[in-house]
């Protein structure tokens, strides 16, 4: 214990005896560290912002669509009844179902215009995605559906565009409903999750959700169905199950519709960052070899140029393990300044990249300590031999060494 | 093998055979001596003529080809590396032509190595260390670097850490080799007063004039010992 003190007091005063040569040494060392946390924390976060993407767009979610080919009859395309029919044999699988129907219109109130993006949806979507907060009025109810009533839900912003400070709830506004000039009723106004694409540049057009029964005319031809698996159910399984069930009471072969779910995508990104991350954290592992490998270079010269201490040690008593520990630690502090000095680095480069991309970092307190004692030890094992050398060395010999 | 308590030093029939290529050098020649305790002795001859291998030898820092050396009634010969480190450590007391003091590292801490070596607490190496240096007379110096202080000083400081852990002989070779001739008197001096206190000073040389400082000159030549003056 005495001589750890004493190991590690020794080599603070070489490393500040040679100021330059030690910051050198340990460039080698920072560079390998900091890129490692650098990539390691971008990675990490990128994976946690496209999970909550993900969870935004809705876990568990699933779209069932028609196949692309030209051999497609009438009667493949769903049909309102299919909806119903999923409805009461997967009760207990799925939270949601609608017919995925998207329109595009220009909405006028007055002489305000305005074009949006029209959803069609069913009572619980809000419940389903993440990304529909309803700040003023209701959502779209079961009733609404039924009753193929005229109502819409708007973004905040197309209620300030239209109607300024002004209460949007209850006004009505006219459009295009199912090829159909319409008054339409707002029932609502929700506020939008912010996301990273938002950074990507922003659109004018908004989207705005009605009721999916109001497009009387595209309910005999749906391309696809959005449905919610329940939490506790595999989502893609359930959803092939259904996909396979539609199949069937359509006389087709099972898997001639196409599935689609947030978790598969999900997956298939996150495969793709963790390689990405590998690659560029094994070159980054690479610099930390060859940062290594410049302590080892540079404890050898200190070896050779300290000869004439390690002999006047040895006159003095220090035993081979004496002299090897010294060095040892010497290497040992060096590249665990460096593996330190790197950490804060790589923290402070991502913290930097991911404050940039405005989205928080994600800082995995393993990856620090693993680069630390990594470090360490990359400093252990390239320091081993140099103080190896030293400790072998013959005190005669060594006190002899001009 | 019997041996006296009262002898600090025994070599019997000590050999040392150095092999250079195909030749055999013969350094020591089946040399006998015996230091007893409190001696202030020298042991003199030219380059070449055995006396640093033998100085190697009873510095531990070296073992004989042939032959017994007791130090202190302890047989050298068995002794494995560590171990003969401890005993240079406990032991032995070494002062060098060259002082061989340790570079950008105080006086003060020059002298606690040996300590720290013998796994002193931080506070007894530095008061005694503080003690030693005043006792050589450096006290107000303990904080300064070997490259400030003049080579007699430097001498001073090695002869303080030489005396750390109260070692049985002090060791000390060509000690003035380096100085110049005032310096050279009061070093000698010192050792005469380590002498007088009781301590086993032993000074490896050259020089007929330090060598008459001590109270017997051991003279070698061709690895035999050809002369044992006792004054």
């Amino acid at each position: 214990m005495l001589l750890i003190i004493e190991n590690i007091k020794l080599a603070i005063s070489s490393i500040r005896a040679n100021k330059m040569r030690s910051f050198l040494t340990m460039l080698g060392i920072i560079i390998g560290i900091s890129s490692v946390i650098t990539i390691a924390s971008l990675g990490q976060t990128s994976k946690d912002v496209i999970s909550k993407e993900f969870e935004a767009f809705g876990k568990n979610r699933v779209v069932i669509y028609m196949p692309f080919s030209e051999a497609i009859k009438d009667s493949d395309y769903f049909k309102d009844e299919d909806i119903e029919k999923i409805n009461s044999k997967f009760k207990q699988d799925i939270e949601y179902i609608s017919p995925s129907i998207y329109a595009g219109s220009e909405v006028k109130v007055g002489r305000n215009t305005a074009k949006v993006d029209i959803n069609g949806v069913a009572q619980g979507f809000e419940n389903m995605v993440n990304s529909v907060d309803v700040i003023k009025g209701r959502f779209i109810n079961e009733t609404d559906v039924r009753s193929r009533k005229d109502a819409a839900v708007i973004d905040e912003k197309l209620a300030l565009k239209l109607f300024g400070r002004g209460e949007a709830v209850g006004k009505t506004i006219r459009c295009d409903v199912d090829s159909n000039i319409t008054d339409v009723k707002i029932i609502g106004v929700y506020r939008t999750k912010p996301s990273i694409f938002d950074a990507l540049g922003s659109s004018d057009r908004t989207t705005m959700y009605m009721p999916y029964s109001v497009f009387s005319s595209q309910l005999s031809y749906i391309g696809a169905i959005d449905i919610k698996i329940s939490e506790d159910k595999p989502a893609q399984q359930t959803g092939q199950k259904i996909a396979d069930f539609l199949a069937r009471s359509k006389n087709r072969d099972p898997g001639f519709y196409i599935i689609q779910s947030t978790a598969e995508e999900q997956g298939s990104i996150d495969n793709i960052l963790n390689t990405l991350s590998l690659a560029i954290g094994a070159i980054a592992a690479i610099s930390l070899l060859v940062g290594g490998i410049g302590i080892m270079n540079i404890m050898l010269v200190s070896v050779t140029e300290r000869t004439r201490e390690i002999g006047i040690r040895k006159s003095l008593g220090a035993r081979r393990k004496d002299i090897l520990l010294q060095f040892l630690t010497e290497a040992m502090i060096v590249s665990a300044i460096g593996g330190i000095i790197g950490t804060s680095l790589g923290l402070l480069l991502s913290s930097g990249i991911s404050i940039f991309l405005k989205v928080k970092p994600v800082i995995d307190p393993a990856t620090v300590i693993v680069s630390v004692v990594f470090s360490a030890v990359v400093g252990m094992f390239f320091g081993l031999y140099p103080a190896n050398k030293a400790a072998k060395l013959d005190p005669i010999d060594a006190l002899r060494y001009e | 093998m019997k041996n006296n308590n009262e002898n600090v030093i025994e070599l019997k029939n000590i050999s040392k055979i150095y092999a250079m290529g195909d030749i055999q050098v013969d350094a020591l020649k089946e040399i006998d001596l015996v230091i007893e305790k409190g001696e202030f002795i020298s042991i003199m001859g030219a380059s070449g003529s055995g006396k640093s291998t033998l100085m190697n030898i009873i510095g531990c820092l070296d073992k004989a080809t042939y032959g017994d050396y007791f130090l202190e009634g302890i047989e050298i010969r068995e002794k494995n590396e560590d171990e003969l480190s401890f005993i240079r450590n406990q032991k032995i007391g070494f002062i060098f032509q060259s002082f061989n003091l340790i570079a950008r590292t105080s006086a003060q801490k020059n002298v606690e190595l040996p300590m720290i070596y013998a796994k002193y607490t931080a506070k007894s190496r530095s008061e005694r260390a503080s003690l030693l240096l005043e006792k050589v007379g450096l006290g107000s110096r303990a904080g300064h670097m070997p490259n400030e202080l003049s080579g007699g000083q430097k001498q001073r400081v090695a002869i303080a850490r030489a005396l750390a852990n109260e070692p049985a002989i002090i060791l000390a070779d060509e000690p003035t080799g380096n100085l110049d001739s005032h310096s050279s008197l009061e070093i000698m001096q010192i050792f005469k007063e380590l002498n007088a206190e009781g301590k086993t000073v032993i000074i490896v040389t050259h020089e007929r004039d330090i060598a008459e400082h001590t109270k017997r000159i051991v003279t070698f030549k061709d690895g035999i010992i050809i002369s044992d003056e006792r004054r």
